[in-house]
């Protein structure tokens, strides 16, 4: 079973990022989950995916009803078999380094339930098949209210240098023990905007503080331009960030970073 | 009708510090709507709830349904009970403005309920005022569920970078095919943006409005957990909203 690893926080805090960079040091095979309708990943790692014939969970769903409603069918009983099969041949881009899948936008009234469902019923599964499943979330808490995880091994809470996030902690610390959603670790990351002294912020709240992510113009600047993180240089301020944060929380390192 | 403005945008870009200082402008009387369940616009605002024994519509909610589950004489529909609560219990007043919040919820499911009801609320709510304003959750599922079907300026706020410009084509789509009926929709640039990079806006093909200028003390005000109100008048952030919201013709 793979190790669930979930990054999560308040709005532009850092989650893509900090995911994008720790592809670089953690363990192949790995599969990488971005839950974000405004799914922002893919690109963060220079993947197209509709270039590469890949489609996301929102627009196989709606091509799977689509095709219902035009045969006629009205029963859902055949629907997640159909919708396993379509996620293995159609959603999953592979590449060496990992694996990913995005949950995709979709066009249609109403909310995410549906297809974040689909994902919470194929990550068991898809999950025996590697090391790693890093789970990017939208921002906020909603994702949490739907338990499309139910255990976590490592839950990384990215954190920008206000009071609201430290409330946030609270929030997700309430939620999850209310849904009873298992979380091993919860881990806090600073985003590069705290300075030594906004540390402190973090140092006091009793929760496992792991560092800040340094602030490096190389990540500006290519998201700026929306060009791939995976080629930041191997001396990147983030990506070294990333790295001492993900030691700190005890993973082995691939060899060769 | 009031006039409807929304402000929505990718995470961190600056919605709610946007609706915070753009309350000390509009034309009262003003509702905010805060939509986003990790409830910040409060905070920021420096409204606290519970001293003002005012609670958020989840909470609001979930106490009628779990009173409906333990009494079995209902007098009037659940419905009814929970319009009645928004103003009783969920509407917070003070001079400048009024407040409704979302709330966190903490039973698994999403923000439907909660979020439709506000839905079917707020256009009674809007005879009531000249101006109202809701401020979204990151992202766009929000827009799925078109809380406001009806607006007047949209404000979507923006920070340096592709994704943004993904994100406008996104929610232009999203709203067509939902059916969100909107007259104007304004591009606003986070504080990160330097001159350069504004030309990325310019060039969108979108109305852009310029950009909410940098301003040390809204940093340090959001870490303390200060009220933007008391911002100074002379604070850049305040003069760059005050102007974004002449050009759309809001004040």
């Amino acid at each position: 079973m793979a190790k669930i690893i979930v990054s999560t926080g308040r709005g532009g805090v850092g989650k893509s990022t900090f995911v994008a960079l720790a592809t670089k040091y953690l363990h192949p095979p790995m599969l990488l989950i971005d839950l974000d309708p405004d799914e922002s990943l893919a690109s963060m790692l220079g993947i197209d995916l509709s270039s590469n014939g890949k489609k996301t969970i929102s627009d196989t769903l709606c091509h799977i009803m689509e095709q219902n409603k035009a045969s006629g069918r009205t029963g859902y009983d055949f629907l997640p078999a159909v919708l396993q099969q379509s996620i293995q041949s159609d959603c999953i881009y592979s590449s060496p380094e990992f694996d990913l899948i995005t949950l995709g936008t979709k066009f249609t009234v109403g909310c995410y339930c549906a297809p974040d469902a689909v994902i919470k019923d194929a990550i068991p599964a898809l999950a025996q098949g590697y090391q790693e499943v890093l789970i990017d979330s939208p921002a906020g808490l909603e994702h949490l209210n739907r338990k499309v995880v139910v255990d976590i091994d490592d839950l990384f809470v990215i954190l920008d240098p206000s009071e609201k996030s430290l409330k946030h902690v609270e929030r997700v610390r309430a939620i999850t023990a209310a849904l009873k959603v298992g979380c091993h670790h919860l881990h806090l990351v600073g985003n590069h905007r705290f300075t030594t002294e906004t540390e402190e912020h973090l140092r006091n709240t009793g929760e496992a503080y792991l560092g800040r992510i340094d602030f490096d113009p190389g990540v500006r600047q290519r998201n700026l331009e929306g060009q791939s993180l995976l080629d930041l240089p191997g001396n990147s301020p983030a990506a070294l960030s990333v790295k001492g944060v993900l030691l700190k929380a005890g993973y082995n390192i691939k060899l060769g970073n | 009708m009031a006039r409807r403005i929304v402000s929505t945008g990718r995470g961190g870009t600056g919605k709610s510090t946007f609706v915070a200082l753009a309350s000390r402008f509009l034309k009262p009387p003003t509702l905010l709507i805060d939509l986003d369940p990790d409830l910040s616009l409060a905070d920021m605002l420096g409204a606290d709830f519970d001293r003002e024994g005012k609670r958020t519509v989840s909470e609001a909610l979930y106490d009628v349904i779990a009173r409906r589950k333990s009494n079995i004489s209902p007098s009037i529909t659940t419905d009814e009970l929970m319009e009645s609560l928004l103003w009783s219990d969920c509407l917070y007043e003070s001079r400048k403005f009024d407040l409704i919040t979302l709330g966190t919820k903490f039973t698994e499911g999403c923000y439907c309920a909660p979020d439709n009801l506000l839905s079917r609320t707020i256009p009674k709510l809007a005879r009531n005022y000249v101006t109202v304003v809701m401020d979204s959750p990151a992202g766009v599922e929000h827009l799925n569920r078109n809380v406001m079907s009806e607006v007047d300026d949209m404000f979507v706020l923006c920070d340096p970078s592709d994704k943004s410009l993904k994100h406008i084509a996104r929610i232009k789509e999203i709203l067509q095919q939902v059916g969100t009926r909107y007259n104007h929709l304004y591009l606003v640039g986070s504080h990160e943006f330097h001159e350069q990079a504004e030309d990325f806006l310019r060039s969108s093909g979108q109305v852009y409005l310029g950009r909410i200028d940098y301003d040390p003390q809204v940093e340090e005000y959001n870490l303390k957990g200060r009220s933007l109100l008391q911002l100074p008048e002379d604070s850049p952030a305040l003069l760059s909203v005050q102007r974004i919201l002449a050009k759309a013709g809001c004040i």
